[in-house]
């Protein structure tokens, strides 16, 4: 046999079985596309009702060096204004209260539970994770953070380890982070539930000044957070998979919120000053949590439930599901809800009694109180070509603070000492 | 295909992945559905069985019959997939059985692809003649498999691997690795091979051949002499541009019998030959 000129045959065949494949390709430009940048924007607003609004950009880069390497860096910029509770409890007459710096004052109008308006900050943080898969068992991790805002500086070091058995199907995590905190108020720190002052109870400037200050320390203070997480995924068949993680938390240092205040109150529930709070200077955080993730036919299915503990007594419950569904190929939509619920701190109160010994810690922060919260939240992404993709995100979200126990005075059973606080969520993010 | 499929692809979101094989196993039905010269009542039943009249074709088969007319015609008639008389002649299925010499010379005379007559609409072949797409109907589903899920998915790295016939349509910047089994011991790698875009096919007697007083005769039968080809190689690994065409590259060297290094080392081509 002679076969035709040979150096003809591959690219003869090669243009002929493009004219084969070609019959049924579908004419459409793709945009050359670098697969090892991988970036995500979004914009996010975070509005509570009449309290805290929040705007935020992040941005995330991810840039993959060969199929081992991968190095993820995140800058998130967030402006925050608006009112948050002050601590205080709401009164049958108005109240007036000392900014945090000690200079002017504000008023909160009868029956209205007391926000501090003076909330205004901008905060840049700023974090690049560092990720080696050394060989198919072994994967190590290490991560350098950063955030800075007005009163608050935040340094950190994290490092994991991941190992796979079993053909993958099981992986063993275990990671470690520390992190130095410094925390420099507006105004100072406030001494251990010491007593606000006001310009009018003194005659001039200098011995307003002078009473104030002596409520106050000087410098800064500083906190450290060391945390260490062991987790195990395991595959269970080929839609399911399970994740369980127990998490440990080392806390010491300072933990006091500088700008939260209890009212002192008597037994007819009438308010007769306030006071700073105090938290202790040591936690210890406990943490589980289960997942189990699922594919279905035209969805991604999660559940999870965390459970936390730590000796300030709080301990808090967490259940969370996503539902995510396809409607077509590139268009999804999902489903979140979650339900959280927490026990109050062992110092938590809602107020202080004038006729009682005051205790060496107290908060009446309802961020620590008794307390519910849930989200319900909606999803939209839309894959657009050349691989990007757009979503949409609106979250509302319900926090309902309850009370602890505590026996309610006189007037005070006339007002919402435990207003629930309500916000939405917003979010638009763009991959490319 | 009777051959174990596989599609890998570089994901973690395990929906797409799902549609992915929906898709992959879709295709590859399909094309066998179609092309299947053992499936009765599909086109290439109707063609085998129009007894010399003119049958109706789609597009789809109008190509894959222009396709075989070049590769007919640029193996200089070595490969022709009208060699089904031989092949029904030839039983790779345990029988053990050397065909009657006078049973290859008259089916020798029904093996002719410059006798069938056909557009892009109809066909018409002298009757007893009968086709068989099997020589590239696995390359095409790997192909045409590949080629949807690249269009949907531009930047998810597939591997379709239909029984070691692979295309890999979207670059993978480090590649896949693929392993080249080792005719001498089945189910081992003897080489291995980086593909970062592209196809590999591979042609061989390694699973389909028989030994009759010590004489082997592999599954590739040359359509001119109606025998196995002499000195064939175990088998033939060919990477190309699209598996199709890695695939015929490798049938064609096969068919060069002793000379299928050469042949392809003229291809400049990149392949790999084990004998």
């Amino acid at each position: 046999m002679q076969l035709t000129p040979k150096h003809n045959i591959a690219s003869a065949l090669a243009m002929a079985s493009c004219s084969l494949l070609s019959y049924q390709a579908l004419a459409e430009d793709q945009a050359p596309v670098n697969d090892d940048w991988n970036v995500d924007a979004a914009i996010m607003y975070y509005g509570e009702q009449d309290r805290v609004q929040a705007v935020e950009a992040i941005g995330n880069v991810q840039k993959s060096f060969g199929e081992s390497s991968l190095l993820d860096m995140k800058i998130v910029v967030d402006s925050l204004t608006g009112a948050s509770a002050s601590g205080a409890v709401a009164q049958s007459d108005s109240q007036t209260f000392t900014r945090p710096s000690g200079n002017g004052e504000y008023t909160v109008a009868v029956g209205e539970t007391p926000l501090d308006d003076t909330f205004q900050d901008t905060r840049v943080q700023l974090s690049a994770n560092w990720q080696e898969i050394l060989n198919p068992d072994w994967t190590v991790n290490l991560g350098v953070y950063g955030s800075n805002e007005y009163d608050y500086l935040s340094l950190g070091l994290n490092a994991g380890i991941e190992r796979s058995f079993n053909k993958n199907n099981t992986t063993l995590a275990l990671s470690g982070a520390y992190t130095n905190d410094t925390v420099d108020p507006v105004g100072g720190r406030p001494i251990a539930l010491s007593e606000m002052v006001f310009r009018g109870d003194y005659d001039g400037d200098d011995a307003y000044q002078a009473a104030f200050d002596a409520t106050r320390l000087l410098g800064d203070d500083t906190k450290q957070t060391a945390d260490m997480m062991v987790g195990v995924t395991q595959i269970l068949n080929r839609n399911w998979l399970m994740q369980a993680n127990y998490g440990f938390s080392s806390v010491s240092g300072y933990m006091t919120d500088p700008y939260k205040i209890l009212s002192m109150v008597d037994g007819n529930g009438q308010s007769h000053g306030y006071r700073y709070e105090n938290r202790p200077d040591s936690r210890t955080k406990h943490s589980v949590y289960i997942l189990a993730k699922g594919a279905l036919d035209e969805g991604v299915v999660d559940f999870s439930y965390r459970y936390n503990t730590d000796d300030w007594d709080i301990q808090a419950h967490t259940l969370e599901t996503h539902y995510r569904y396809y409607f077509t190929p590139s268009l999804y939509g999902q489903l979140h809800l979650r339900y959280y619920q927490q026990q109050a701190a062992e110092f938590y109160q809602p107020f202080l009694r004038t006729d009682q010994v005051l205790p060496e810690y107290a908060s009446a922060d309802y961020r620590i109180g008794d307390m519910s919260a849930y989200t319900v939240g909606l999803k939209f992404g839309h894959r657009l070509s050349g691989g990007h993709e757009l979503s949409y995100r609106i979250e509302y979200y319900q926090q309902n603070p309850e009370n602890n126990g505590t026996e309610i005075p006189g007037q005070l059973n006339n007002h919402d000492l435990f207003p629930s606080v309500k916000a939405i969520v917003a979010q638009i993010s763009y991959s490319f | 295909m009777a051959s174990p499929c596989e599609v890998l692809m570089q994901i973690d979101d395990e929906h797409i992945a799902m549609q992915m094989l929906n898709i992959a196993v879709d295709e590859a039905r399909r094309i066998e559905q179609k092309y299947s010269r053992f499936l009765q009542g599909n086109i290439v039943w109707q063609l085998n069985n129009a007894q010399g009249k003119a049958v109706k074709i789609d597009v789809e088969t109008a190509q894959l019959l222009k396709f075989s007319q070049q590769c007919y015609q640029l193996s200089g008639g070595a490969f022709d997939i009208s060699a089904g008389p031989l092949m029904n002649l030839w039983r790779f299925d345990g029988s053990h059985q050397v065909p009657k010499a006078s049973a290859i010379k008259s089916a020798l005379t029904l093996v002719d692809f410059s006798a069938i007559d056909f557009t892009d609409s109809k066909l018409t072949m002298p009757a007893a003649m009968s086709l068989d797409f099997g020589g590239i109907g696995k390359e095409y589903a790997v192909d045409s498999t590949a080629q949807q899920l690249s269009q949907r998915w531009p930047n998810i790295s597939v591997m379709v691997n239909f029984g070691g016939d692979i295309a890999c349509p979207i670059l993978k910047e480090d590649g896949w690795q693929v392993g080249i089994e080792n005719p001498q011991q089945l189910d081992n790698a003897a080489a291995q091979l980086t593909i970062r875009q592209g196809a590999l096919a591979t042609s061989g007697t390694t699973r389909r051949y028989f030994e009759v007083d010590s004489v082997r005769y592999g599954h590739i039968i040359n359509p001119q002499t109606g025998y196995p080809v002499e000195n064939a190689p175990l088998s033939v690994t060919v990477l190309g541009p699209n598996c199709i065409t890695a695939g015929m590259l490798s049938t064609m060297a096969m068919l060069k019998g002793a000379d299928s290094e050469a042949f392809l080392t003229a291809q400049n081509v990149d392949f790999k030959v084990f004998r």
